[in-house]
């Protein structure tokens, strides 16, 4: 990550660009078909993706998928502020994005 | 709390338009899974027919099957759409062999996570579910929503669930679980001690999510096994130069996207 520009904008917005990232635009719509509810959407961009990537990279970006449902879902179920440390590192960043709307952020003190 | 899982709710259909996949194989899949994440998948579904720290294998299928079921649920889709999801009320989709109190909570943690909240939490806890064994279904409910997500990613049919293991909860009350700021108690690193002594790897930096399930330290281990397949080991968070297939800003993207999609703050 050291060195390069991601455009934060593409994560929490319909994006058309590549967000700074090599396949971040395809990769972005991948993402966004994994977590709706669309099937035929879900197989036009896994075909699109696994046109641009390696199959191991088409898995990691599944496994991706699969892992942040898990560690969300116990993040809000569980309550747990995010740490000192994290939320003096990522403040700008948090804030640009403007994560302060998310409910989850009343878990956090002085977040919101 | 639960009579046996019906045979009928474990073992799901085929759908139409998706690969049968041959169990953790994935051998119907279009790409090849490599060997850990299969590994991993076949280590979280046989922890999840196991008798458990406060459920029994019995409960803890059933648990996943709900964990499932809340994608078809009318009453969840319903509240999803409205403002407040306490607004709408009814029944989900049964019929279901575990209290009601517990069906709501594993709909709402797998349907609608973002809009849980701590008077949420509290009227849970308050219908008399301990918190040792709400943790627990945060965690068996979690899990499986990440298989199924898995599962739907790649384009085939999510794993069936395995029939329970018999035998009985452990009920392992861990030492030094106590508040941190969190909904639950938690061990602080400091306090992991004796039989917990490996739960947080030794590492110098222990983050919150990986606390968060330390009231049910089993579930702590299976979580960190999880992410270390499906992300990275935890040890290596940090540096960013770690990557896999995928380079690390692309796993960076897609991770950070599935958590603005679910509205996590954390």
């Amino acid at each position: 990550m050291a060195g390069e520009t991601v455009d934060l904008a593409a994560v929490t917005e319909t994006a058309a660009g590549d967000a700074g990232v090599e396949h971040g635009g395809r990769l972005l719509a991948f993402t966004d078909a994994a977590m709706g509810e669309d099937d035929a959407l879900l197989d036009r961009e896994r075909r699109a993706l696994c046109a641009v990537l390696s199959p191991e990279a088409f898995i990691d970006a599944c496994a991706l998928v699969a892992a942040f449902n898990v560690v969300d879902r116990i993040a809000d179920a569980t309550g747990i502020p995010l740490d000192p440390m994290l939320h003096a590192a990522s403040g700008d960043v948090r804030a640009e994005l403007g994560l302060a709307r998310f409910g989850s952020a009343a878990n956090t003190p002085g977040a919101g | 709390m639960a009579s046996q899982p019906r045979p009928s709710r474990i073992w799901l259909p085929l759908a139409a338009g998706r690969n049968h996949t041959d169990g953790a194989e994935y051998r119907g899949a279009q790409a090849p899974v490599r060997d850990d994440l299969r590994e991993a998948h076949r280590f979280i579904l046989d922890h999840v027919r196991s008798p458990g720290t406060w459920w029994t294998g019995a409960e803890r299928v059933e648990i996943a099957a709900e964990a499932r079921g809340a994608t078809r649920c009318a009453l969840c889709r319903e509240r999803r759409k409205s403002l407040s999801p306490g607004a709408v009320q009814g029944r989900h989709d049964g019929p279901h062999a575990l209290a009601e109190s517990v069906i709501d909570a594993v709909h709402r943690i797998r349907s609608d996570p973002a809009r849980l909240s701590r008077r949420w939490f509290d009227g849970v806890i308050a219908s008399g579910l301990e918190v040792g064994r709400y943790v627990e279904l945060v965690s068996v409910t979690s899990l499986i929503a990440g298989l199924d997500y898995f599962a739907r990613a790649l384009g085939v049919e999510p794993l069936p669930l395995p029939p329970p293991r018999p035998g009985d909860p452990s009920r392992h009350r861990p030492g030094g679980a106590k508040e941190c700021g969190a909904w639950v108690p938690m061990i602080d690193p400091a306090d992991a001690a004796g039989a917990e002594a490996d739960l947080y790897g030794g590492g110098a930096f222990v983050p919150n999510i990986v606390r968060a399930l330390s009231l049910v330290p089993d579930e702590v281990r299976v979580m960190r096994r999880s992410s270390d397949a499906h992300y990275v080991p935890l040890a290596q968070i940090p540096d960013p130069t770690y990557h896999r297939a995928l380079a690390r800003p692309q796993m960076e993207l897609v991770a950070t996207r599935v958590s603005a999609l679910n509205q996590c703050f954390y």
